[in-house]
């Protein structure tokens, strides 16, 4: 699969977008990613949208639209919800540039986290198709997040410990991140109760916690 | 396991990881937003989550978001009146969550960009041709109604019903030129009009339409009358049209046949829903793009 992080970023040219989006602030990507070479710097780009840049809102549109579209469709299973949900996650992103924090974790995740949510909220209450008929065959796949992970250096802290898990609990784990199935969801899928599905899951965040904190 | 730390961080470490799973229910979801505003520890924790399971992302393939997308997030954003009026996007900081789901918000979230135009009252003519067109060309046999895939939460009866039927054809509207207009403003023809736009509704006295049955745990099984002859590359999208006059709202792709979707909740009674033609996959704005092909109202059943 397409290293999705890293797609496309060569392609930025900032001279193009202005004094706004000149990557004066560095630090506000947070992440390592963003401060590696020859990365775009995303956070920069928020920077500028924050000043009202329309060009740093586009390029952000054209960065990372296509990855936050497939976030969004992989929860929602609904084309048309999926696209209301990346168009209210980059409203979201213009109206509140100013509030990206790198204490919030870096701009993607950032990003991810204003899609992520919206696309739970609006198909928890619109409702999940149940049948799959129509779903793409993109996100008609069983996550493995252990398989599927892009390996950089960033995830493989996670991979590490997601793969000291029994592959059941990594499969809820993946089901619950990835598509936003809820604890009820996830018992319907996967037909166990929903005391074990609880269960499982906070074991699952203790041994990761646990894991990540070792090896940092 | 690990003994040595006060439980209540624990527990508020665990907390905060199925917040940002999202496993929560909506309720509890904004429990947490609630207090994450408060405790910025809280916060902290979740954000902690967010930056430490955002890696497992990637394992989502990207999808070309649809063409039309960006020119509907710009028009939403380029226009400050909407910005202020449609989208309650000056709220108080708060998580994403939280912000998705401000109690002032519809029961049924509207779209941010919610000022955009509703496009089936100015597609009448439009639509009229193509319901007459779907209507005329009714061909087979009535279909035996699918059973549901699952069973119905409860073997509970049916609380809520809708025959959906080809809006009414007035009599000025002459099937030919509405067809024109229809392929003038891009949509597609389901087949050829019928000849005679005066009895369109029927064939062989069968009505073409859809019956729509809802129970009350959100199951919503839509069953067509007979099947629909959708050209290829297009889909049945029903809407619903919310009682407040917002924008319509996407309930579900369906096939010519219908099939079965599941709602947080059902709509209330009244509620008008429609079946528009649309590209495969789905409206490409998240609005109703094709003209109603099908119309009816929500009843609640007699128990």
């Amino acid at each position: 699969m397409r290293v999705c992080w890293e797609s496309g970023l060569e392609q930025l040219d900032s001279a193009e977008l202005g004094d706004a989006v000149r990557p004066r602030r560095n630090g506000a990507t947070g992440g390592p990613a963003a401060r590696d070479a020859g990365e775009v710097p995303l956070g920069a780009l928020i920077v500028a949208v924050a000043g009202g840049d329309g060009r740093a809102f586009q390029r952000l549109y054209d960065l990372r639209s296509s990855r936050l579209y497939g976030i969004a469709l992989r929860i929602t299973r609904q084309p048309s919800l999926a696209a209301d949900a990346v168009h209210d996650a980059y409203l979201e992103l213009w109206r509140n540039a100013g509030r990206f924090d790198e204490r919030r974790g870096d701009a993607d995740v950032w990003l991810a986290s204003l899609v992520r949510y919206r696309a739970v909220d609006m198909t928890r209450r619109l409702g999940r198709e149940v049948s799959d008929e129509d779903v793409p065959e993109a996100v008609d796949e069983e996550p493995d997040a252990l398989a599927r992970m892009v390996a950089s250096s960033e995830s493989a802290a996670l991979r590490g410990c997601l793969g000291t898990l029994e592959p059941d609990r990594r499969r809820v784990l993946a089901l619950a991140f990835t598509d936003g199935l809820s604890h009820s969801e996830l018992a319907a899928r996967l037909r166990l109760p929903i005391g074990t599905i609880k269960s499982w899951i906070r074991r699952s965040l203790q041994s990761l916690r646990v894991c990540l904190e070792a090896e940092t | 396991m690990s003994g040595t730390e006060p439980e209540g961080r624990d527990e508020m470490q665990l907390l905060a990881g199925e917040y940002v799973l999202c496993v929560l229910d909506g309720a509890e979801m904004r429990a947490v937003d609630r207090q994450a505003s408060a405790d910025p520890a809280l916060a902290q924790a979740i954000a902690g989550w967010e930056r430490r399971l955002a890696p497992m992302l990637s394992a989502v393939p990207e999808v070309a978001a649809p063409d039309s997308l960006w020119a509907r997030i710009a028009h939403s954003a380029a226009l400050p009146d909407q910005s202020q009026t449609a989208a309650p996007a000056a709220r108080p900081a708060a998580t994403p969550w939280h912000q998705a789901s401000q109690p002032a918000e519809a029961a049924w979230p509207r779209p941010v960009g919610a000022a955009r135009v509703w496009p089936w009252k100015a597609a009448t003519g439009v639509s009229l041709a193509l319901a007459a067109s779907l209507a005329g060309l009714v061909l087979l046999p009535t279909l035996a109604p699918r059973p549901p895939r699952e069973p119905i939460a409860g073997g509970r009866d049916v609380a809520m019903v809708a025959v959906l039927t080809p809006p009414e054809t007035p009599a000025d509207t002459r099937p030919a030129s509405a067809a024109q207009m229809a392929n003038d403003t891009g949509t597609t023809r389901l087949a050829e009009p019928p000849s005679d736009g005066s009895d369109t509704a029927r064939t062989g006295g069968r009505v073409a339409g859809f019956l729509i049955a809802g129970w009350p745990d959100g199951t919503v099984v839509l069953t067509a009358f007979a099947p629909v002859p959708l050209p290829p590359g297009k889909t049945l999208e029903l809407w619903m049209q919310p009682p407040d006059g917002t924008a319509p709202r996407a309930l579900g792709l369906f096939s010519a046949t219908g099939r079965q979707v599941t709602l947080a909740t059902l709509p209330p009674p009244a509620t008008v829903l429609s079946l528009t033609v649309e590209p495969a996959g789905g409206s490409p704005t998240g609005a109703p793009t094709g003209p109603i092909a099908f119309t009816g109202t929500l009843r609640r059943t007699q128990r």
